[in-house]
């Protein structure tokens, strides 16, 4: 049964990405000609003939959708088998094999999205306890009036006050950069983890502690409570553990992104990973790294979402997928 | 993967605490601060190190370090000279009797590449080689290779064969793939190499073009031409988790490519196999630094006694790091992890005060470094157009020429370049031969009288078009939709109202402007050129009607005037004299009075240093001058520590007041729950 479930969805899933890559391809190419690519590749000073080798080699000066010579010769049926097989082949900006430099940008995403997600989650579980347990005082009435403001606030915003104030007023971290040498990674990392973690404790905080508020009023609590429990263990056996459903089915999701790094916070903090990656890849008309990178991501969608069913199984045994 | 994730992860979280308990916003490890390391920021990673290829600026900024060329520019004389470099002289022209000219080329004695694994692949197998003239021959043939795409191919189409080395190499590919698979040099071989260059033994080479050009010189100062060894490009093939050559470049320059993160930073250190280093009892020019410089140059410190003959490079180690955004770079040189710096717009005014460094940055201890760049920027018209071009005869000569006057570019580079730029009185600028700081162009001295008077002339009084009584209709076609773009193209537009005139702003991207011009169907544009070489041919040819854009040229203007082809022509092969400069003067008389060009400005830099950088003359041309560059590490350590003392008191102040506020409340919760 759950078998049949999971292939269903998975089916599912790969309508979506087949779906995603068509409109990535129509999208790109409404706004951007294979000329502008290659002009961005070569420079300003390229003359005509340069351009026109240069599309050669790349296969763009292919017809774009359908080639009434040879119909497997289009730049579309090249898109799909290429993505298809996993054959990402090389960048349009550099010439990189493009599997390569997602091999290399991995390592910095990671070392920036693993501790945040370490961090953040056990941190907004904690405050949203304490948040809880100080319900109806002016704690929890102000908290929740801090995490609404927090989520209000553009991630952009936080990352530009973060280099201003932490970075340039205070001086406690560099602005922005990125140096994998131990000695020297975590002063690049620290800001970012901090701009990060602002940026989303708002909105898992207020999640979480509406959770739990709505826990603390089950019967099974109240039950607790009249057996005479300390209110800590009300809080951590009963309430927090039957809360863990929710949390976890989110937390699960969130795993397969990790892979793909942050776009905002790489690009502007410097960190040489897969999300400033895909954002190179639109400012420098890289087609070839834009599809590979939303390819990954659309993957990583329908892998949170199949992730995410199983997780339900797995923590609440009241739960069937059919 | 994994291994090297797990290791990322698990060393990013240890680090982590490290760093907090460190607070220091130091960008770099702590052993290094007492090295002569050069650091400075890149705005965006190096698209290619292929030295065939490499044409921007930041991808010079490696390709220069690590090649040396055969011939370099003097580092301190202006105009600008050229001495060799890999060549034991500057060659010259030998005329042949069919019209041909040969150049002779012989390298120094002892050259070598930088050591690297490639060199495996030589006969007998080492960890490096000596140069050989076979090795320029080879670059040439890369030139030509379609598979390389070299930009600069067309300039070199004058040397005898080399489209027919492209045209067989590229056949023989075609007919067989496994020819196409064979190792490169084998290629290059067997399509019989490029029939106008003559490898002579190991040091000499001989270069025949089909026709005079004797701008051949300045190529040769370019990394386009300098040796590279097949070894380097069959090893680094991209192929079996190898590099590909266009990032790993092995070279003869001063320095050698030691880290190539080329999304967070770039490491160069010096080339051991350098021959300034291997050999500096041989004080070859360019490995020594040099004793003479313009006038300003013993004054600006260029010839300190200090660096006078010391053989170079005095630099232990060149740190690049990307910073996308200005304003971060900027504030790190502030903090002094940068040595050098462009000047971001929104500081500026902070930065400089009346063309010269602010009290208070010169308080600072830093330097500013102007330089008028070997560049023009120009409004131009398309003189195949029928209102503004030559088809409009003398009425639209008198046209262009009142439209000329009414723009003051002045006022252009205030208000969109900081005033930084000076203004263009003709296409040459400062530091060319032929540029003369006395020439006032009689029509780019803004003057809306004397244009009202010759619209007049031409018959559009008061700028109204007399076949439909209304102003005169023209369309301004630029490629750059932006707000800011507007703006600017916005002056000259209001400019040309004060005339009478209607000039409508015709905003399109880059390609629907290209399409524009393929068609013909434009007036009046904006365009800029950056000189590859500082020779006068490198700017008049832009108006030269063999290189009309209509044919796919730089010409935009599509100028073609037989007058102007023959002074060019002539001045193209003539070496600079008093007859060269002449011509010139002649030249410019007829763009004067036939106007294809309304002349702006020539850009200015400016970079801002801190007080212990030395010898940091800007050169302008794409020649890399790092090897001269020095600079004074433990002043640099004490100004650091001193603009860098971290301000920890509101971390405790935040901490203090979070647990005030939080105490009642969990002593009322606690009394309740009770």
């Amino acid at each position: 049964m759950i078998l049949a479930y999971l292939l269903r969805r998975v089916a599912y899933g790969f309508a979506t990405v087949l779906g995603v890559l068509l409109f990535l391809f129509v999208l790109f190419f409404l706004v951007t000609e294979p000329q502008d690519i290659a002009r961005k590749a070569l420079g300003e000073k390229a003359p005509p003939e340069a351009i026109a080798q240069w599309l050669a080699n790349h296969g763009y000066d292919r017809p774009r959708f359908w080639n009434p010579d040879d119909p497997a010769d289009s730049m579309l049926v090249d898109h799909y088998r290429r993505m298809l097989t996993f054959d990402f082949g090389r960048s349009d900006a550099d010439d990189v094999p493009i599997a390569r430099r997602l091999r290399e940008g991995v390592g910095p995403s990671l070392a920036l999205t693993v501790p945040l997600f370490l961090i953040e989650v056990p941190l907004a579980v904690g405050l949203a306890l304490v948040v809880a347990f100080l319900r109806e005082t002016y704690v929890d009435r102000l908290g929740v009036v801090l995490c609404v403001l927090a989520m209000s606030v553009s991630l952009l915003l936080y990352i530009i006050g973060g280099q201003y104030v932490l970075g340039k007023l205070l001086r406690w971290f560099p602005i922005s950069g990125f140096d994998p040498r131990p000695a020297v990674i975590a002063r690049f990392l620290a800001l970012p983890l901090a701009v990060g973690l602002l940026a989303g404790l708002g909105e898992s905080i207020r999640y979480y502690r509406t959770l739990f508020v709505e826990e603390t009023g089950r019967d099974h609590v109240r039950t607790a409570r009249a057996k005479g429990a300390s209110e800590g263990r009300v809080m951590v056996r009963h309430v927090l553990r039957n809360a863990l459903i929710p949390i976890l089915t989110q937390v699960v999701l969130m795993i397969p992104f990790l892979f793909t790094g942050s776009l905002l916070l790489e690009s502007f903090f410097g960190i040489p990973g897969l999300g400033s990656m895909t954002v190179e890849a639109i400012h420098g008309n890289d087609f070839a790294t834009l599809r590979t990178m939303v390819y990954i991501g659309a993957l990583a969608f329908v892998a949170g979402q199949v992730l995410t069913d199983v997780s339900y199984v797995l923590v609440d045994p009241r739960v069937r997928l059919e | 993967m994994t291994a090297a994730v797990k290791g990322c992860g698990g060393r990013a979280a240890l680090a982590l605490l490290l760093a907090i308990a460190a607070c220091t916003n130091d960008p770099y490890p702590q052993a290094d601060a007492g090295k002569k390391i050069f650091y400075t920021a890149y705005g965006e990673a190096p698209k290619t190190l292929d030295p065939a290829v490499a044409y921007s600026t930041v991808d010079h900024m490696v390709t220069g370090a690590v090649h040396e060329n055969l011939l370099q520019y003097h580092f301190l004389e202006r105009p600008y000279r050229l001495i060799p470099g890999l060549l034991e002289s500057v060659p010259e022209p030998e005329p042949l009797p069919d019209g041909h000219v040969r150049y002779r080329l012989r390298l120094r004695d002892g050259l070598r590449f930088a050591p690297d694994d490639c060199f495996r692949l030589s006969e007998p197998p080492g960890p490096w080689r000596e140069v050989r003239a076979a090795d320029v021959a080879f670059q040439l043939m890369r030139l030509a290779d379609p598979a390389v795409n070299s930009p600069v191919a067309p300039t070199f189409v004058r040397i005898v064969g080399f489209v027919g080395f492209a045209e067989r190499l590229d056949g023989m590919r075609k007919a067989d793939a496994d020819f196409a698979a064979e190792r490169i040099d084998r290629q290059y071989a067997a399509a019989g190499g490029i029939a106008g260059v003559h490898v002579l033994g190991p040091r000499d080479l001989e270069i025949e073009l089909s026709e005079p050009y004797p701008q051949l010189r300045y190529w040769l100062a370019m990394e386009f031409t300098t040796p590279v060894a097949w070894e380097a490009v069959a090893w680094w093939d991209g192929q079996e988790g190898r590099d590909g050559y266009a990032e790993h470049p092995v070279g003869t320059g001063p320095f050698r490519l030691a880290v190539y993160d080329k999304r967070s930073r770039i490491v160069l250190e010096p080339n051991p196999s350098w021959h300034g280093i291997l050999h500096p009892e041989q004080r070859a020019p360019g490995t020594v630094y040099p004793a003479e410089g313009e006038p300003g140059d013993r004054k600006a410190g260029y010839l300190a006694p200090a660096y006078v003959g010391r053989p170079l490079p005095f630099l232990e180690r060149v740190e690049y790091r990307l910073d996308k955004e200005d304003i971060p770079a900027f504030a790190k040189f502030l903090q002094g992890y940068y040595d050098v710096t462009g000047i971001v717009e929104e500081s500026f005014d902070r930065m400089v005060k009346e063309g010269a460094l602010s009290p208070e940055m010169a308080a600072l201890d830093m330097a500013l470094e102007k330089a008028v760049q070997p560049s023009v920027y120009y409004l131009g018209f398309n003189m195949e157009d029928a209102v503004v071009g030559a088809r409009g005869g003398e009425r639209a000569k008198r046209l262009r020429q009142a439209m000329s006057l009414a723009i003051d570019s002045r006022e252009f580079t205030r208000i969109f370049q900081n005033g930084r730029g000076i203004p263009a009185e003709s296409p040459l600028p400062p530091g060319i031969f032929g540029y003369d700081a006395g020439y006032l162009n009689p029509y780019r001295q803004p003057d809306l009288e004397r244009a009202a008077a010759l619209l007049r002339e031409a018959g559009y009084a008061g700028g109204l078009d007399p076949a439909s009584g209304r102003p005169l209709h023209l369309t301004f076609d630029t490629q750059d939709t932006s707000a800011r773009g507007r703006l600017r193209y916005q002056l000259f537009v209001d400019a040309w109202r004060r005339l009478g005139l209607d000039v409508e702003i015709a905003a399109t991207t880059y390609n629907q402007f290209q399409d524009k011009v393929r068609r013909g169907a434009y007036q009046v544009f904006m365009w800029g050129w950056v000189a590859d070489y500082p020779d006068p041919e490198n700017f008049l040819f832009l108006l030269w009607s063999r290189m009309a854009r209509s044919e796919g040229g730089p010409n935009t203007a599509n100028f073609a005037d037989p007058r102007y082809d023959a002074l060019f022509l002539r001045m193209r092969d003539m070496p600079d004299g008093p007859a060269r400069l002449a011509l010139i003067g002649e030249m410019r008389a007829l763009l004067e009075d036939e106007c294809p060009w309304i002349e702006l400005f020539h850009p200015e830099s400016f970079a801002l240093l801190h007080g212990w950088v030395h010898n940091a003359k800007p050169l302008g041309m794409s020649f890399s001058t790092l090897k001269y560059r020095d600079v004074d590490p433990g002043e640099r350590a004490a100004k650091r520590q001193a603009w860098n003392r971290p301000v920890l008191w509101p971390a405790w102040v935040l901490a203090g007041l979070g647990l005030l506020a939080l105490a009642p409340a969990v002593v009322e919760r606690l009394r309740r729950s009770r």
